[in-house]
This record gives C-alpha cells, sequence and structure tokens, in this order.
C-alpha cells in the first residue's frame, strides 16, 4: 500500500497556505518553542485538520501516504517528541479501518460469504458499522469513485481524538480515588507532569483522603517546577516535601507508592519519562517492592519499540550543571533531559482507559495503531 | 553613501500579522554582515565571515535562529564585502520561503567602512521605525530575548534618556572565552546604567591600565561597579535615536569606541545606555580562537537549545549519539576507525580503516583515508585527506586536499582548494591560501578586483617549500610581517587557532590592535584595508581632496560661513573621498596660510595680524580635526612644514603668531607644545622658521615654572 503512484502529489496538492502553516509548525518544533506532549499533540491535531480540509488526493491511499508524509516530517523535526507522531498514526488507523470496512462490505455484497474479521479490542468498541454500500472493489478501477467521505471520517476522528485527550485527566482521576489511600506516603520524581499533579489534586480533594506526597527536586533542569509542583500541592492542604534526589533510596522504605508521569509508553511497557533520575528512582523502588504508578493518556502510548534507548532520550544543555570552562581541558558533560524506564520496574500503567499492566501495553499499542504505519519513514518501512 | 538596491521582499510572509499590529510593535532587527575586521584572513578573501561555517551551519544562521525565536517581524542584513554571496545565499535560503518567521531584506552598502557608517546609511533609509536589534552576523547564543526587551522597555519607561540597551554576559574566569575586544563597563549598580565605557589594551600587549572616570559622569550615582569580565556580544536593542546620533557625528566609527564611549561622556547629548546581564551562553566568532572555543561549546551542548541535532538548516539530518557525537545520514565508517567524544560528521563523508578523530568537525562529502589522526580540527565540505596523515588542532576549508603523511601542526589554516603533496610537514600556524594574497591584510578580494590583483602579485611564486611539487598553495602572512623571510616567531603567532597557553597573550593583529594607537592610525589601516575596489582610484583621490578641501574652506572664509557649515562641508567631504583627518588637517592648513599670504601680499594686514584674524577665527577647525595629543603635533609639524613651503617673508613670525593664536584660543596646550618642540625636526630647512618659536616656548617654560613656583 506503500507504494502508490499518488505519492508525488503531495506538495503540490494541498495548497500553499496549509504548507506554509506546516512549516511554520516544523520550525517551531525544530527550535523547541512548543513544549509538552499535550500541547504538541493538541498542535499537531489542529494542523492535521486544517491539512486534510486542505488536501486533494484521487483515492483514499493517496491521502493516506499524503498523511505519512506529513508525520514524518514532524517526527523528524523533533524526534523525541513522541505525540506528534502518535495522533497522527491514530488518525491513519482510522482511516484504515474505514478502508477496511468498505472493502470488507464491497466482498461480502459479491461473495456474501466473508465474515467480517474482529481483529482487535478496538473494532469492538467501534461505533456500530454503516450500512454497507454496494459497489466495486475500489481500488480494481480509478474510475470508480468511494462513497465514504474519508475527508468527514477523517475530521470526525481528530475531533473525537481531540476530546479525548483534553478529557484524559478526568478519565484517570476516577482511577486515581481507588489507587490513594489515607495516611499513605506517595513520591513522585516528575514534577513537572500536569496529570501526576491533577491525580493528586483530585484525591485530595474528591475524596478527602490525607496522605503525604514526597517530591524529588530534579536538579538540574527541574528543580524550579519541583518547587512550583510543591507548592501548588501545599495550596491544597497536601502535605508536601521536597526531597534531595540523592535521599530517595533512603527514603523509599517509607514510601507507599511511586507515581510517575510519561512523555510515551512503548510497545514493550518501557516509557520516557520527563525528568532524569526517574530510572533510579524506579530502580530503587523495586528494590523495596515499593508499587511504581505510570499515569498516561491514551496518546502517549507509542508503536516503537526502543531498540535503542540512546536514539529516545533527549539531551539537554551542559551549562546547567557545570560553569563554563576551558573547552579543552574541561569535564565532558551529560545532561538527561529524559529517563527511560524499563518495563520491569513499572507495575502499573494508569491510562484514561483502564489500569493496565506493562506486559499488555502492546495490545492496546495495535487496537489503536496499525503496524504498516509503524514506521512513517518510506525507507524504512 | 546610498548603496545599491538589493531588496528582496519574501512573498507573503508575515500572514495575518501585520492586520492586527501596529507599525510601533513591529520589532526590526538589523545584521551587520560584516565585520569590518580581517581576522579570518585568508579565508575571508574567498567567502565573507557570515557564510564561513561553523559546526557545518553557516554562521549568519545562528543569528537568523536567534532572531526568529526573539520573534523579529523585520530582518535587515546589511552586506558590504562579498554582498553578492550573501544576497545570494538569503536568497535561496529558507529565511526567504513564505513561511519564514519573519520579513527578511539585504541592502546593499559596499561603500560601509564602519559600523558608523551603516547606521549613518540606515538613517538615509529611513526605514527604522522604531525600536531595533542591532546584532552583528556572527552571534551564538541562547539568551531569553523577550527578558532583554522587557527589561530595555522597563528601563525605557523610567528614564526618558535611555537610548540602548547591551547584551553583556558574563564571562567565566578562563580567559579564551573573553572577548578579543577588551573592555571595562562601569555601571550603576542599582539601574546598571553604563556610565563609562573604555577599551582595554589586548592581554598581549601585557600593559598594565587605568581607567579615568571624569567625576562629573558619577554625579547622582550611589554605587557604580567597574567591570571587564564581560563578553560583549554585540546584541543591542537601540531606539530610534540611534542612527540620528549617527548622523549627528560624522566621527563616530565604530559601536562601542566612539558610540557608546561618546554618548554617555557628552552632556551635550544627555543619553542614557544600559547594559542587561546574563548568565545565558551568548558570545560572537570574532577570531580563530573564539571559532574554536565557540565549536567545542556548541558540541558540547553549552548553548542548547540550540544544537546540531535540532537541524536548523532543512537539509540537515545530523543525530545525537553520547559523548557529543553527531552523525548527519549517509555516513561511511569502516569498522576499525574511532569516533571520538565532541565530534559532528556531515553526510556523504566517508572515514577509512584505523582512522582516529577526536574533539573535531568534519564537512560533507569528505574523503578521509586510513590511519588517520585528527584532533580537535576543523575540516570543511569536501576534502581529501591521504592516509596516515596527521592533523593537530586545524583548520581545512572546503576543497582543500591533501596528500599522504601530511603533518599538520598546531594551528595551521589551509585556505579554500589547497592542495598539499605528500609527506609534507606544515608548521605550527602556517596559513596556506590558493591563490596568492600578499600583504593580503590590506585589501579584500572582490569580484571585480581580482584581475588586476593577480597581475600585480604574478610575480609571487608557489609556496613550494611547504605544499610539496604538486600543491597548490601560497602562503599568507598577515600584515603585521612585512618581510616573509625575516618573519619573526612573534609576528607568526599572531592571530592563530593556537592553544598554547603562551600565544593565547599574543593574540590578534588587525584593526583592532590599530585602534589602540591614535586616532590617525585607525583611520588610516581602515583605509587602506577596506578600499579595496577603488585601490587605484584612491591615489587620484587624495589629490582630488587637497584642492577640494583647500577650496572648500578657502570659500568658506571668503564668504564668511560659521564654523559648523565650514566642519560639515568638510566632514562630508573626508567621509565621501574616505580620507583620514591627516590630509583634512594639511587641507586646512594650507587654505589659512594662503589666506594669510594673500592678507601680506595685498598689503591689507601686517603680517602678525593677519595671521591672528585668520587663525583666531578659524584655528576652532582644528578642535574638530584632531583629536589627541599626537594629531595635534601632527597639526603643528604640518603648519611648519606649510610656513615653509609657502615662502612667507618672515617665516618665522607666522609661525610664532600662528601657535600663539592656537594657543590663546586654548586649541593647543602648553604639554602637548613641549612634546612636539622636544620632538620636533631637526631639519636645517626648518631652523629659519624655528626661531621665534624657540623664544616662546622657553618663556611659556619659565612662565610655568613661575607660576608653578608662585603657588608653592
Amino acid at each position: 500500500m506503500s507504494s502508490q503512484a499518488f505519492t508525488s502529489v503531495h506538495p503540490n496538492a494541498a495548497t500553499s497556505d496549509v504548507n506554509v502553516t506546516i512549516d511554520t509548525f516544523v520550525a517551531k518544533l525544530k527550535r523547541r518553542q512548543v513544549q509538552g506532549s499535550y500541547a504538541i499533540a493538541l498542535e499537531t491535531l489542529q494542523l492535521l485538520m486544517r491539512f486534510i480540509s486542505a488536501a486533494r488526493w484521487n483515492h483514499v491511499n493517496d491521502l493516506i501516504e499524503q498523511i505519512r508524509d506529513l508525520g514524518n516530517s514532524l517526527e523528524k523535526a523533533h524526534p523525541t517528541a513522541f505525540s506528534c507522531g502518535n495522533v497522527i498514526r491514530r488518525i491513519l488507523a482510522v482511516l484504515r479501518d474505514e478502508v477496511e470496512e468498505d472493502t470488507m462490505s464491497t466482498t461480502v455484497t459479491s461473495t456474501s460469504v466473508a465474515e467480517p474479521l474482529i481483529s482487535s479490542m478496538f473494532n469492538l468498541l467501534q461505533k456500530p458499522e454503516q450500512p454497507h454500500q454496494n459497489r466495486k472493489n475500489s481500488s480494481g478501477s480509478s474510475g470508480m469513485k468511494t462513497k465514504t467521505d474519508y475527508r468527514q471520517v477523517a475530521i470526525q476522528g481528530i475531533k473525537d481524538l481531540i476530546d479525548e485527550i483534553k478529557n484524559i485527566d478526568e478519565g484517570i482521576q476516577q482511577i486515581a480515588i481507588d489507587l490513594i489511600h489515607d495516611h499513605e506516603i506517595l513520591l513522585t520524581p516528575t514534577p513537572d507532569s500536569k496529570t501526576v499533579l491533577k491525580f493528586l489534586i483530585t484525591a485530595r480533594e474528591r475524596s478527602n483522603r490525607t496522605f503525604t506526597v514526597l517530591v524529588t527536586e530534579g536538579f538540574p533542569n527541574n528543580t524550579k517546577n519541583a518547587h512550583e509542583f510543591a507548592k501548588k500541592l501545599a495550596q491544597h492542604n497536601i502535605e508536601t516535601l521536597v526531597v534531595p534526589d540523592s535521599a530517595v533510596f533512603a527514603l523509599m522504605s517509607r514510601v507507599g507508592k511511586v507515581i510517575i508521569g510519561t512523555k510515551a509508553v512503548f510497545v514493550n511497557g518501557g516509557t520516557i519519562s520527563s525528568n532524569s533520575g526517574v530510572s533510579s528512582v524506579c530502580e530503587c523502588a523495586r528494590e523495596f517492592r515499593t508499587p511504581v504508578f505510570a499515569v498516561a493518556g491514551l496518546y502517549k502510548l507509542s508503536p516503537l519499540y526502543p531498540f535503542d534507548v540512546e536514539k529516545f532520550v533527549e539531551f539537554g544543555g551542559s551549562q546547567r550543571i557545570l560553569p563554563r570552562m576551558d573547552p579543552r581541558k574541561r569535564l565532558d558533560t551529560v545532561n538527561q533531559i529524559t529517563d527511560y524506564v524499563p518495563p520491569e520496574n513499572i507495575d502499573i500503567y494508569i491510562t484514561n482507559v483502564g489500569g493496565f499492566n506493562p506486559s499488555f501495553i502492546y495490545r492496546i499499542a495495535w487496537d489503536n495503531y496499525k503496524q504498516i504505519d509503524v514506521h512513517l519513514d518510506k525507507n524504512k518501512a | 553613501m546610498a548603496g545599491k538596491k538589493g531588496q528582496k521582499k519574501s512573498g507573503q510572509g508575515n500572514h495575518g500579522k501585520n492586520s492586527d499590529m501596529d507599525v510601533e510593535d513591529r520589532l526590526q532587527a538589523v545584521v551587520l554582515t560584516d565585520s569590518y575586521e580581517t581576522r579570518f584572513m585568508p579565508l575571508t578573501a574567498v567567502k565573507p565571515r557570515c557564510l564561513l561555517p561553523l559546526a557545518n551551519v553557516p554562521l549568519i544562521e545562528y543569528t537568523l535562529e536567534f532572531l526568529a525565536k526573539a520573534g523579529v517581524h523585520e530582518v535587515f542584513l546589511i552586506c558590504s564585502s562579498h554582498a553578492n554571496q550573501i544576497n545570494d545565499y538569503i536568497e535561496n535560503s529558507k529565511w526567504n520561503l513564505p513561511w519564514s518567521p519573519f520579513k527578511i531584506t539585504t541592502i546593499m552598502s559596499p561603500e560601509a567602512r564602519c559600523t558608523g557608517d551603516v547606521m549613518r546609511d540606515l538613517d538615509n533609509r529611513g526605514i527604522i521605525t522604531g525600536d531595533f536589534i542591532l546584532v552583528s552576523g556572527d552571534v551564538l547564543t541562547n539568551i531569553d530575548f523577550s527578558k532583554m526587551l522587557e527589561f530595555h522597555k522597563k528601563m525605557h519607561l523610567q528614564d526618558k534618556d535611555h537610548i540602548s540597551t547591551m547584551c553583556l554576559s558574563k564571562a567565566s574566569t578562563y580567559p579564551k572565552t573573553r572577548t578579543i575586544e577588551p573592555a571595562a563597563f562601569v555601571l550603576d549598580k542599582s539601574t546598571s546604567r553604563c556610565i563609562y565605557y573604555q577599551d582595554l589594551p589586548l592581554p598581549s600587549s601585557r600593559e598594565k591600565t587605568s581607567i579615568q572616570i571624569d567625576p562629573e559622569l558619577l554625579d547622582n550615582v550611589d554605587e557604580f561597579v567597574i567591570r571587564n569580565d564581560l563578553i560583549d556580544c554585540r546584541i543591542d536593542i537601540c531606539t530610534s535615536h540611534v542612527p540620528l546620533i549617527f548622523q549627528e557625528n560624522f566621527d563616530y566609527q565604530s559601536l562601542r569606541t566612539d558610540f557608546v564611549k561618546g554618548v554617555i561622556s557628552s552632556d551635550i547629548l544627555g543619553k542614557h545606555i544600559y547594559a542587561y546581564l546574563t548568565d545565558e551562553y551568548a558570545v560572537r566568532v570574532e577570531s580563530w580562537q573564539t571559532y574554536d572555543t565557540i565549536s567545542q561549546d556548541f558540541l558540547g551542548r553549552w548553548c542548547y537549545p540550540l544544537v546540531l541535532d535540532s537541524n536548523i538548516q532543512d537539509d540537515q539530518t545530523y543525530s545525537y549519539e553520547s559523548r557529543h557525537i553527531y552523525k548527519e545520514k549517509d555516513v561511511v565508517l569502516a569498522q576499525s576507525c574511532k569516533i571520538g567524544k565532541c565530534t559532528a560528521i556531515g553526510s556523504g563523508t566517508k572515514i577509512g580503516e584505523g582512522t582516529k578523530i577526536e574533539n573535531s568537525v568534519i564537512g560533507r562529502n569528505c574523503q578521509i583515508g586510513e590511519n588517520i589522526r585528527i584532533k580537535n580540527s576543523f575540516i570543511w565540505d569536501d576534502c581529501i585527506i591521504g592516509n596516515n596523515s596527521i592533523i593537530d588542532h586545524s583548520l581545512i576549508a572546503s576543497n582543500a586536499t591533501l596528500g599522504s603523511n601530511v603533518r599538520l601542526n598546531d594551528g595551521c589554516i589551509i585556505g579554500f582548494n589547497v592542495k598539499i603533496d605528500d609527506n609534507m610537514d606544515l608548521d605550527r600556524n602556517t596559513k596556506i591560501s590558493a591563490s596568492p594574497l600578499k600583504n593580503a591584510g590590506s585589501r579584500m578580494y572582490d569580484n571585480e578586483s581580482n584581475e588586476q590583483f593577480d597581475q600585480d602579485l604574478d610575480d609571487q611564486t608557489l609556496a613550494v617549500s611547504i605544499v610539496g611539487d604538486k600543491g597548490v598553495g601560497y602562503i599568507y602572512e598577515s600584515e603585521v610581517s612585512d618581510d616573509e623571510d625575516s618573519s619573526t616567531e612573534a609576528c607568526k603567532e599572531i592571530n592563530t587557532l593556537s592553544n598554547q597557553l603562551d600565544e593565547l597573550y599574543l593574540s590578534d593583529d588587525s584593526i583592532s590592535s590599530a585602534t589602540k594607537k591614535t586616532k590617525k592610525r585607525r583611520t588610516m589601516s581602515v583605509n587602506s584595508i577596506y578600499t579595496d575596489r577603488e585601490e587605484i582610484d584612491s591615489e587620484f583621490e587624495d589629490e582630488d581632496f587637497e584642492k577640494e578641501g583647500i577650496a572648500t574652506v578657502e570659500r568658506a572664509m571668503e564668504n564668511n560661513h560659521d564654523l559648523d557649515t565650514a566642519l560639515l562641508e568638510l566632514n562630508t567631504l573626508r567621509m565621501s573621498m574616505n580620507v583620514t583627518y591627516h590630509e583634512v588637517r594639511i587641507a586646512t592648513i594650507t587654505a589659512l596660510l594662503r589666506r594669510v599670504y594673500h592678507f601680506i601680499a595685498t598689503q591689507t594686514l601686517g603680517p602678525k595680524d593677519a595671521v591672528v584674524k585668520v587663525f583666531n577665527q578659524w584655528g576652532l577647525l582644528f578642535k574638530r580635526q584632531a583629536f589627541d595629543e599626537e594629531e595635534y603635533i601632527d597639526l603643528m609639524n604640518i603648519i611648519m612644514e606649510k610656513i615653509v613651503e609657502q615662502s612667507f617673508d618672515k617665516p618665522d613670525l607666522i609661525l610664532f603668531s600662528a601657535l600663539v593664536s592656537l594657543y590663546d584660543n586654548d586649541i593647543i596646550e602648553e604639554d602637548v607644545i613641549y612634546k612636539w618642540w622636544d620632538n620636533v625636526s631637526t631639519d636645517p630647512r626648518y631652523d629659519e622658521v624655528k626661531k621665534l618659536t624657540v623664544k616662546w616656548v622657553e618663556w611659556l617654560q619659565n612662565a610655568d615654572e613661575e607660576s608653578s613656583s608662585e603657588e608653592e
């Protein structure tokens, strides 16, 4: 499906106006002017909406190719912003499902034997199938027009996804209440995660539980965030302590649960978290058999597999760690901004569709994505 | 001074931005692509400095990237040397595409010789509508510009006389990152208003210096700090007054030495300049040493989020690996080669077996052979390096070819298209260019001028002893050394890439060292360096100037213009012909003496009265033609010389009266007279002239002693 004759149409197909928007966004990604996976996901979807409304195509496969190209250029612009690739793959999956249905309905009418294949849980949750339309297999002749309005399908898919992303915290908070007990000590090493913040605040306010939160300092990149995070929690009458990163091991025996925010969740159940040092915290927790909860919206789920962790971790500036020195005589500094946590160190993922074991994550991933879209780059596919 | 128009509008660049934005709010930026310096010779003979690659990205990109992030809406690129190259580059770059974050316009200003000229040109064009960023085209920074702008606006509200904000970054204790043009800033501690600015001598001179601050400047200042640890990264936010001030002060040339110092120590202007201090990374690539340091800093991610793997250019494909290794796609590495820390490799490059690379930048499509050692070096695009070579702390520009077994020692600079034969061993700090550039510091090539210089320099032979029999390359000597054979070690070590500690102190030649000397010297060197295309013509012009200048002064005297008008005319003439104050003084004095001669010849007045009349009225001109001791001494020498030339009846009386009248009008001070007298020429043909002056000077000295003894 990837080798279509129409692929070259992409740049000309959309009007230049959309191209301007796309390239502005690419430039912004490159300059790291859009921060946070939530913002990136939403902006990507808005962009995709404009792109699809302006796109011209002869066949739905052409449209899919165009979207893949777009996704590829966005991923290249900021390789560690996984959420923009994720949402594009989600929309691709929606389109491909629709195509599959159409093809199937054609075959059903012509042969009337084939049984609708339920490939996954996702299909079970899909909205009821549209009435079958009697027509020929569209891939056979180009003259035939598909009656399904793919533009409409895609845009509806985008709108649904935007709603989902915006309401993700609600879903997670529902589960939060049951997880936190009274007088429990929690530790979070990801103070920049808004999901974690809301999760804790809801637990405090809705169920009126009293608990203590330890926040790691997150030196050097997140110290400021940690302080703000602690302040916000304190304002909601949650007992909060900011602890040095180095004290985590000593404190772990007292901690009841570790809660981490995520930036991306891979199919193997590993995660990229948005603060360095999270990996060692999870390692400590494992040592003490303390449960580690990872909170993640569904859009953070990525169909990629972390074969080369180094490629997925982002490296920040050196200036935060050491003062400037003679480049010929200085120490080499490496400042990881994000950190990879392997699946064995995470006990459960709390998503907006429920809690899952890391080993089950692949299943949810294939409910939402298509294998064929894992690599948007044509050279790798 | 109106340059040719090279304006290029980008299509529908600012979609939707124009409509809801006041013209006032549109942030403009002026980028000075030319540094008016020659530190990067011989490479800048081929390419302008701002297009030289740092970590395989042309320098200008970093500046533009900074402006894009700063949210600038309109950028003016001022191009002087190699203007066409810059214009072509910008036209084909992403900044000229419809989705560019700002509208970019190149302004050709080939006549500009200094920042002052550019500012005057800007004022003439009237394109500046409000506050604007003035930045040089070689800045690398990750400062948060919004904070600086906020500071600027805050200070603007507090202080109506505030006209400009300089961005100064705190340097480390480590000297190499410091600017090559050291300076002391005296700042008001509470408001960080710049009270005083002074250039410091280069560390190389090992001079101890003091700064003198006029006590009046410290009025109303509670507490002040004197700092010389600030890197001046040449990012300024200026109000629209700044070009006007340059316009009013014809003699302002550089932004710091003339403008900042002039403005803040001037009572008449009463304007203030503030400094914004930051800890963030902000530097200028202004010499080989800073180039070296900044490259390493950039690869070591000290300028994050501006890093190589954010691929700011569209065709870049860098990815990051730990230990700060950056590789583009399609790099071919042999199995046994070793890539060490802090290294960037461009696409299409092939690296052979057993080669070791560390702390280096390698461009695109390079062919690096086997068993080569590359350390701390910079290799630009399309280079070929033969087997078993050793390259240590050197720079190889694009398209250069090195044979096998070549050894480049510390600090070598190999120019564009140079070929070096097998088995050559290059001494430290050798600089080689592919075309002959004899004493090249004094001229920069431009397309038009190439031919005539080639003829001039045909006699210069290939440096066979260095590049080998099959090599192509000429030794480049910086302007300091006059003779190639006798070039001393010291001369060679000037302005190098070298990292030897001793040499740090012998850091630089070129203009900045000339700046330290007298004004006269500086303007002369500016003249000689930048008159590239008009080298031949300039001799005519010098003569022309003398005639024109004399005519101007005579006209002024006959029509009884006021002083200011005369000065303005002279200055305009000086600027347009690009001559120094020395010439101006000669012209003025000649004209004055002719006038005196005329009076005496027509017997209107006696010799003494004539001199007094003329010099009392017009001597004040010199106040704006000479600015320091040496120039006054020069002035007096000229007077003496011209009096002899004019062959008066009583030359001694004329000189005496002229000097007395200048002295009485407070134009020349006693000290200067003594100094002049001590060093005055002993040529016998001046003996007659000096007769009366001898007595006068003696009298002056006696009077001085008496008065001082009386005081006691």
